[in-house]
Order: structure tokens, then sequence, then C-alpha cells
């Protein structure tokens, strides 16, 4: 017993389906596994999360930065991964970093869906809410945004140069970034 | 009976791998669409919710976390002046006018996507530290070796394709709203590449 003959262009046309899916959904999938990856990896450790608040301070960006592409030299960094499913994220800052610096939240699929920046907040003070859409209820926090999904990463961006004093007050700045449960 | 299974497993194993590999060399192989500036190319989705999912998938692969065009606008050459694909064994000299943004710089990136190795730990120029004549234009050398180290020098390793990214913090708003109006810098090539 066969396949008979006239049911192979029915599998041929199946075949043809399956690879335009398996197409699609690669496209789809490489976005989310590299965010996946990048939230795994920019999350801290487990210490910090215990200690309430979990922002990751990475050293200032040369060739041996090898975890993101494209990372900047010209920026210094501070990030925190965070999932919202369970309670909302607080984001606080308070700086005086007179530079230019953004504080940039990301959705698991790699869509930026919140940037505030010094111009937007010249008092150098940030408080945010970060929940999911089933969170309901009246937030303290001076600003209140809903992440699309559930796990997230933030990046904070500080322009510096080679200067010391620079150096030093973006250190500062960065260190000033607080993350933590609601 | 048993050939016959193991033809359609073919066929649909095949299928899987076919449709995996296109999608691979779909976004690796065939350039980012974009609006272009001479010779740099800016895609106004890039970091938007407004991404399709090529475009998407395409600034995971090779600028993720990127920013949208409010916040920043990013300017890649496709090749040099010339049409030439750029490479990490040639000599180039950018030059133009610094543009109209809050601050900027230029990066050069290996075909990695990562910075170039160097003792100098020198990687881009930006409106800090460019030199700019009597013009007002800067002009910067990137490659393996200077011809004259006192000038603003980028220095690249290795060989194979590189990048170079145009980063513009805080643009002004006609260039947000007319990417492709920006005085884009000149990237002409020195001398034959081995």
């Amino acid at each position: 017993m066969s396949i008979a003959p006239r049911r192979w262009p029915v599998h041929v046309l199946l075949a043809l389906l399956v690879m335009a899916l398996t197409h699609a959904l690669t496209v789809w999938a490489i976005p989310r596994l590299i965010m996946d990856r990048i939230i795994t990896l920019g999350g801290g450790d487990a210490a910090m999360q215990q200690s309430g608040t979990w922002v990751y301070l990475p050293p200032p960006t040369d060739h041996t930065q090898r975890r993101i592409v494209m990372p900047s030299p010209d920026l210094l960094y501070a990030t925190c991964a965070f999932d919202v499913s369970e309670q909302p994220l607080r984001v606080s800052l308070d700086t005086r970093y007179d530079r230019y610096w953004s504080i940039a939240l990301y959705a698991s699929n790699s869509d930026t869906f919140f940037v505030v920046n010094d111009r937007d907040a010249p008092d150098g003070r940030v408080d945010l809410l970060v929940k999911s859409p089933r969170h309901a209820g009246p937030s303290t926090a001076a600003q209140t945004v809903t992440a699309p999904t559930h796990r997230g990463f933030l990046l904070m961006r500080l322009l510096v140069n080679d200067d010391p004093v620079v150096r030093a007050a973006a250190e500062a700045a960065r260190q000033a970034l607080r993350c933590s449960d609601a | 009976m048993r050939r016959s299974i193991a033809q359609l497993s073919l066929l649909y194993v095949a299928a899987v791998v076919l449709g995996v590999a296109s999608a691979w060399l779909w976004l690796t192989r065939v350039g980012m669409s974009g609006v272009d500036a001479v010779i740099w190319r800016t895609n106004l989705l890039a970091g938007s919710r407004e991404a399709d999912a090529y475009t998407r998938a395409r600034i995971s692969l090779g600028a993720v976390l990127a920013l949208d065009r409010s916040e920043t606008l990013y300017y890649t050459p496709e090749h040099d002046d010339e049409g030439n694909t750029l490479r990490a064994e040639c000599r180039y000299r950018i030059d133009g006018t610094p543009p109209p943004a809050r601050w900027w710089s230029i990066t050069a990136y290996a075909a990695d996507n990562f910075l170039f190795a160097n003792a100098e730990r020198r990687y881009s120029v930006s409106g800090e530290n460019a030199p700019l004549d009597n013009q007002g234009r800067f002009m910067t050398l990137v490659g393996p070796n200077a011809a004259d180290t006192d000038r603003s020098w980028i220095p690249t390793a290795g060989t194979g394709g590189m990048r170079l990214t145009l980063r513009l913090y805080g643009a002004g708003e006609p260039l947000q709203r007319d990417p492709g109006a920006l005085a884009a810098p000149s990237v002409k090539r020195l001398d034959d590449c081995p």
C-alpha cells in the first residue's frame, strides 16, 4: 500500500503552507527570543532582586561589551528587567545630571512603549508606575504607564565623555535610579 | 508504504527548513527599507510600536533597543560614495556639516555589530570631540591606520564588513518630519583595499 500519486499535489500544497507559516513564525519569534535573552541577562542577580531594587549598572561601554548589539561608546547605561504580571513596577529617579539622559521602557516584543528624558523632566525627577492592564486602582506615583506585555526591559542612557567629572556625575545619576515592586 | 512516509516526512521537513532559512535570509540579506539621505538610510519605524514584523525582527537583529525617531534618528550608509561595500580593511574619510541635533555621533561597528577592538579605545566621533574647520565642517578618518594620527580617527581591525551609524539625539523637528533632508556626510574611500 502506498500514497496514491494523485494525493501528492495536496501534500505539496500543504508543504508550501507549512513553509509560509514557519517563515512567519520565525519573523515573529526573533525579536521575542532576543528580548527574552536581554531580559534574562539584564535583570541583575538574585541578591539584587531580593534587596527590593534591581538596577544593573553595566561597565562603561567598550569593545569588550558583547551582550547587546550596537552599543554606544558615548553612553553610560543602567538597566532593569521587569515582570508586572503579579505587581506593578515603581521606577524613580532624582538626579541633577545636566547632560542628556533618558529612560526607555521596552515590551517583550522589543517595542518602545515609554520614554522620558532630561527635557521632559527638567527637575531631574521621575516617579513612574508601570502596570499591566489588569492592575486597577489608584496610584501614588506621579505618572502611570500600562505595559503592553508583562515582561519588559528598562534602559537608562546617560551621555558621557572622557572628562572624569562628567563620568562621576553620570555614575551618581545612574545610581540614583530605582526599580522596585510597587 | 514505508517509502511514501519517508518521502512525505522529507517533504515537510524541507518545508520547515526552507521556511526558517527564507526568513533568515530575508532579514539578514535584504536591506532595510527606509528614507535615504544620499547614501545614509534611516528607518522611521525603528523602535516604534508601529513597526511591522519584518522591521521589528531586523531591528532586533541589528540594533535592538533602538529609540523611536522622536528621541533618536539612526542613519546607516548602505555603501561608500562610490557605491562600494564598506570594509574594515579600507580607509575612509567622512566629512560633513554637524547635523541639526542636540547631540550627534558617528560610530564604527564590525560586521557582527559590535565595536572594533582597539587599544586607543576610540570608537566614535561626536559633536563634542569632532574638530571643525574654518568652514564649520568636521572630518574624520575610519580605517585600520591613519595617515595623520593627529586628526580625528576611528580605528578598525581585521577584515570583512563594516557598519557606520550616525546617531542624532534630539534632532530638530524639521529633520524628524523629513529625515531625507539631512545634509548627509560623505564617505569617501581613500585608497585601494587589499
